[in-house]
């Protein structure tokens, strides 16, 4: 990038700002490296075809890694969005089965999703305990909630709404991936262009000095935990259309991988720092290493491991940045 | 205290953030066994240079030799091992944790692996009292404790690190005029020995020329001179920190002023009646009219910063009332602001976003008056813009991240985001903390505008400098209650402080 007018503060020494920025950019590095090393290592790898697989394998991550963004920028953090989505779906299918009309099904779910939200808002804001465990109880119960609903079972009548989202296609582009490139996009407009965005991002950086400014801090905790929960519904919805069915346990497992992208994106768990476009970067990275690993054969029981590594040096990362003090 | 080799020596030493250089080839020498006193306008780089000294700051040129032999400091745990403890401008003590940890933090003592209790409750109340300090329950977390406490923790914690070289760093700027005046004297007894010394950089020229044995001076980054302090002037001090003859706050240092109230229309725009909270604050009633500037002074825990937060919609008082133009003032911060409370409080930190462009720290109450449902940086850049020039906030650019501001600079920052609509009832605990003399008039000089310009202003402060420098009528708090007021006469710092402590006397031991 060539600097401009002398308008703005001159940088620091050019090594300096280098390397303050190539710890900003470390993620994008990260996507660059691995995306070279596969390139190279497998030919399977660079296809178009594959692209759009990669795309796709990230997609229900992205919707609800969108959620668990706003919460991460105000220092909370979700653990209970897979299970929601896990309940979302659910209920979509559970209705649609008892014959409710089209598409009330996914609306219900979605209200009671974002019912689940505002309980994790209240919890954490008004009543002071730590998100991360209000969060942990939610998820035992939006758990307890499918098994409940389902007796365990799996139920095949979906919403057809949800089929044609989760494996449907328009001009050749899976819907699905369209839902999470929109629900993305929504998520950086919020951010970047509102005042409830700003509101976020400030909430996170300091609650104590947001609340002086004005800023109903308890009101935006409480949103960014509905907005969570709603995303995370909605990846639900999408995601049994996808898998054909709704089973009691079925997105359970996507947790540590939504809030893992978000991170490795670059977004802090200190809050008020990072944003849609960190989170981005971190679903590539986390669908480029899925995906390449599986093109170059590695060992199979290997690639859970390799995955926990890469994760675990860029929350380092995230830390080491997250605590920088001297410029 | 005529040993030869110097405890301490900075030679040619600078330092650049980025374009600004904070440092400018300095020589500094710390003898055994002196207090030497170090002084200057805010950004004249004090705290800089004290961070090298400490090793916060590690990238630097030129030399620092310690006991005559160079080192280079790899950070602030070097620092300690070599016997160098700082006492930061910023506090950095952890509310959370009790008293006794954050005096022995990350050195508690230990028997078989773990944290020895009993031992560090019994040394960290020795080391209390020996500081005189003994109303302090070192069982208690620290957040029961007002910001005075946090800073007299902060201070034990470097005392009691056994260091030879005790960086001060504003030490006073939260403490009451009892305790600056045993944190003083402790400072001297500290020397006495021969062998510890401490640096000492602090606002007030009177503490300055009272402690130290040498007072160096800095402006824009390059030691003017050092000189001893039983030959300094007050006036000639201001003059080298300055660099030029200035009328300043004479009030201060002559300690006393006739107060008077010039308001032919006494028309209140703040009503408070009876207003109570239990451990804060009791049966307060007071008028504030439009366009005074009403002076609340009163000792660090005489609740008067309390009632500052009671009135921003911070605290809820348990009984009592306070009308604003007629109507009942309740609820939170917001609708304080949409009422016309602004609001500044005693610790900037809690105020402000350090990380964050001032622009953003200065638009952030106004943004929906500013533009609509999208903010619009522009704006908010422009309006940032106008506010920190009337305060003077240097350098003056609104897209600067406030952590890259010096401490004073900060403050201008928290008062100049209160400029962008005029408030009818500006309440500001401590404004001056931490600044200049130059600095501080320039605040006082905004109060008294807003005032002119029909605002309320409720002045809150500790510092009976900051109240006589611009209060017309003066009430003081003690425990809790209004104890005094005084309105057209002679006043003098004495007077305030004779009636913030009287009633303390009384109190049983
Ligand atoms: N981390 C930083 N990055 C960029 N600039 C900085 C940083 N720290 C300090 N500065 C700049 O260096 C200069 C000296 O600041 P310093 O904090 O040493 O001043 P000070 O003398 O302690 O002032 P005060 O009395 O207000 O505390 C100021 O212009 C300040 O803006
Ligand atoms: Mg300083």
């Amino acid at each position: 990038m060539a600097q401009k007018s002398a308008e703005t503060t001159k940088p620091p020494s050019k090594l300096r700002a280098f390397l303050a920025k190539s710890r900003e950019y470390a993620p994008v590095w990260t996507l660059l490296v691995l995306f070279l090393f596969f390139s190279v290592y497998s030919d399977s790898f660079l296809t178009l075809e594959n692209m759009g697989n990669i795309l796709n394998q990230v997609s229900l991550l992205a919707i609800m890694g969108t959620g668990i963004t706003f919460v991460l920028l105000t220092a909370q953090i979700d653990l209970s969005v897979s299970y929601m989505a896990t309940f979302t779906g659910v209920v979509a299918a559970y209705y649609t089965a008892a014959h409710m009309a089209q598409p009330w099904p996914i609306l219900v779910a979605l209200l009671a999703a974002a019912f689940l939200g505002v309980i994790n808002g209240v919890g954490t804001a008004w009543l002071g305990i730590p998100s991360f465990m209000v969060t942990l109880a939610m998820s035992l119960i939006a758990s307890g909630l499918s098994l409940w609903l389902t007796h365990g079972r799996i139920i095949f009548d979906l919403p057809p709404l949800a089929n044609i989202l989760g494996s449907g296609r328009i001009f050749g582009i899976k819907w699905l991936v369209i839902v999470a490139a929109l629900t993305l996009l929504v998520g950086h407009l919020i951010l970047r262009y509102t005042r409830f965005g700003r509101y976020v991002y400030m909430t996170g950086a300091n609650p104590k000095a947001a609340e002086l400014a004005g800023v109903n801090t308890k009101g935006i905790v409480t949103a960014v935990m509905v907005i969570a929960a709603v995303t995370a519904g909605l990846a639900g919805v999408v995601g049994i259309g996808r898998l054909g069915s709704a089973t009691p346990t079925a997105f359970d497992g996507m947790l540590i991988d939504a809030i893992g992208a978000v991170v490795l994106g670059g977004t802090s768990l200190f809050g008020g720092i990072g944003g849609i476009p960190q989170t981005v970067i971190g679903l590539l990275i986390l669908g480029v290493l899925r995906n390449g690993l599986d093109q170059i054969s590695v060992d199979i029981y290997m690639k859970t491991l390799i995955t926990g590594i890469i994760l675990l040096v860029a929350l380092v990362f995230n830390i080491v940045f997250a605590g920088k003090k001297e410029g | 205290m005529d040993t030869t080799t110097p405890l301490l020596n900075l030679i040619n030493v600078s330092k650049r953030f980025g374009g600004i250089h904070a440092l400018k080839g300095i020589d500094f020498e710390v003898r055994p066994g002196e207090v030497h006193a170090l002084v200057g306008e805010n950004g004249a780089g004090k705290s800089t240079m004290m961070k090298i000294l400490a090793g916060v700051i590690t990238d630097y040129e030129g030399e620092m030799r310690w006991r005559g032999q160079p080192v280079r400091l790899k950070g602030p745990r070097h620092a300690l091992d070599l016997g160098i403890a700082m006492i930061h401008q910023e506090l950095s003590v952890m509310p959370e944790l009790t008293v006794a940890e954050n005096i022995f933090l990350g050195r508690q003592p230990l028997k078989g692996g773990v944290v020895d209790w009993p031992r560090m409750f019994r040394e960290a109340e020795a080391s209390l009292a020996e500081l005189g300090f003994e109303h302090v329950n070192v069982r208690d977390t620290l957040d029961h404790y007002p910001l005075g406490v946090h800073q007299l923790v902060e201070i034990a914690r470097a005392i009691t690190s056994g260091a030879q070289l005790i960086i001060m760093d504003e030490p006073t700027s939260a403490l009451s005029p009892m305790e600056t005046h045993r944190l003083l004297e402790l400072t001297r007894n500290l020397v006495e020995g021969g062998d510890k010394s401490v640096v000492y950089i602090s606002h007030f020229l009177e503490e300055v020329t009272w402690v130290a044995d040498r007072i160096t001076v800095l402006r824009d980054g390059e030691k003017i001179t050092t000189l001893k302090a039983k030959n300094a002037d007050k006036q000639e001090l201001v003059r080298l920190m300055l660099g030029k003859e200035t009328e300043f706050f004479e009030e201060s240092y002559i300690g006393a002023r006739e107060v008077e109230d010039t308001h032919e229309l006494r028309e209140p725009v703040l009503t408070v009646r009876g207003l109570s909270k239990p451990r804060a604050f009791e049966d307060v009633s007071f008028e504030l009219h439009a366009g005074e500037i009403l002076g609340l002074y009163g000792l660090i825990g005489s609740g008067h910063f309390e009632l500052g937060e009671a009135l921003y919609g911070l605290l809820k008082p348990t009984s009592g009332e306070m009308v604003l133009s007629g109507k009942p003032l309740r609820g939170n911060p917001r609708r304080a602001i949409d009422r016309g409370v602004a609001y500044v409080p005693p610790s900037r930190r809690s105020g402000l976003f350090l990380e964050k462009p001032i622009y953003q720290n200065i638009s952030l109450p106004w943004l929906a008056h500013i533009s609509g449902f999208v903010p619009s940086v522009a704006k908010e850049v422009k309006v940032a813009d106008e506010v920190i020039h009337r305060v003077g906030v240097r350098p003056p650019d609104p897209l600067k991240e406030v952590v890259f501001l010096s401490g004073g600079n900060q403050q201008k920052v928290a008062i100049a985001r209160w400029l962008v609509e005029l408030p009818k009832v500006f309440v500001v605990s401590e404004p001056t903390r931490g600044m200049d003399v130059g600095a501080k008039e320039e605040v006082m000089h905004i109060l008294k505008e807003m005032s002119a310009a029909g605002v309320g202003v409720l002045l809150i402060s500790s510092e009976p400098e900051t109240i006589l420098a611009a209060a017309e009528r003066i009430l003081v708090m003690a425990k809790g209650r209004i104890v005094e007021e005084f309105v057209d006469q002679q006043v003098t710092k004495e007077m305030l402080l004779a009636a913030a402590a009287g009633e303390m006397v009384e109190q049983p031991a």
